[in-house]
């Protein structure tokens, strides 16, 4: 079956542990955001963030590749993450409706797939389709 | 001339940047290792940083909540390295990305034990689409073999 060979796949079980970890930032983040305001948060994170770079530095003894595509990708990757969380905050500032927001913004992996379908050509099953289909819906949910 | 809320082009520049943001993933892992890529990620952050300086204001909060909001970043930053490292080991961005978005899912499920407040009917049906959608995603065909 499909799927329990996916279950022998590296990148499933790295995306639960994704998963995982980023359930736990965001149970920290709404824990910290009772009392500290967006911006600073996104500070704090980023303080946060250093001693994992950090410690990835020294596991690979401050040896990276010199790929400057690979780097530019992963370097603008952080920039546009915080820009997206700039823009959000800035949306939530104009007094617009909140939960309307949280739910658009949210289904940004609508995006993600579109453009890796027509940018990577990668290609999905229709179940896999369906399966997204459920992803947004889910997503929705939570952000309502 | 149609007029559009404020709030609304703000929130298409989140959506359209963090969409962006989960093809580059993709992009950087097919030339650099997870590990690099996480590091070049977190510079990316730092570039950033002035721009959310709180200055003294940082000190007056409380103890706990400063190390929940520093903890966040760690754990976030666990979880990009495990996402470049789901994208690098052959997953595609089409899935891994819809996939780890259903993460709210974990705050649902630990909601009632840690804040002790109860799961809403809206949130149970969420859970209930969350996992059908990591069932149906991870339906992924054998990888093709590299040409």
């Amino acid at each position: 079956m499909v799927l329990l060979e996916t279950l022998k796949e590296r990148w499933f079980w790295y995306s639960v542990l994704c998963v995982l970890c980023w359930g736990g930032w965001a149970l920290l983040s709404k824990l910290g955001s009772r009392e500290i305001p967006p911006e600073t948060m996104q500070f704090l994170f980023t303080v946060g963030a250093l001693p994992v770079g950090l410690a990835l530095l020294i596991s690979r003894r401050f040896k990276l590749e010199k790929s400057r595509k690979g780097i530019s990708y992963a370097v603008v990757n952080g920039i546009l993450s915080g820009v997206g969380g700039l823009t959000l905050f800035a949306a939530y500032h104009t007094n617009g409706n909140t939960s309307l927001i949280t739910v658009a913004t949210s289904l940004y992996p609508m995006i993600t797939v579109v453009l890796a379908v027509l940018i990577l050509r990668e290609r999905l099953t229709a179940t896999q389709l369906l399966g997204l289909a459920f992803a947004g819906a889910a997503i929705v949910l939570f952000s309502l | 001339m149609l007029h559009v809320a404020p709030w609304f082009w703000f929130a298409v520049i989140t959506l359209i940047s963090w969409g962006i943001v989960g093809l580059l993933q993709k992009l950087s892992t097919n030339y650099i290792s997870a590990e690099s890529s996480l590091i070049w990620l977190v510079v990316g952050f730092l570039l950033l940083e002035p721009l959310f300086y709180p200055g003294k204001a940082v000190l007056h909060y409380s103890g706990w909540n400063l190390m929940w909001a520093l903890l966040s970043g760690v754990l976030n930053a666990l979880g990009a390295w495990a996402l470049f490292a789901a994208m690098k080991s052959g997953g595609k961005a089409s899935i891994i990305c819809p996939l780890t978005a259903l993460y709210p899912l974990v705050v649902v499920l630990l909601v009632p034990f840690i804040l002790h407040e109860s799961i809403t009917l809206l949130q149970a049906a969420g859970v209930l689409c969350a996992l059908i959608a990591v069932v149906l995603l991870s339906t992924e065909p054998a990888a093709e073999s590299p040409p």
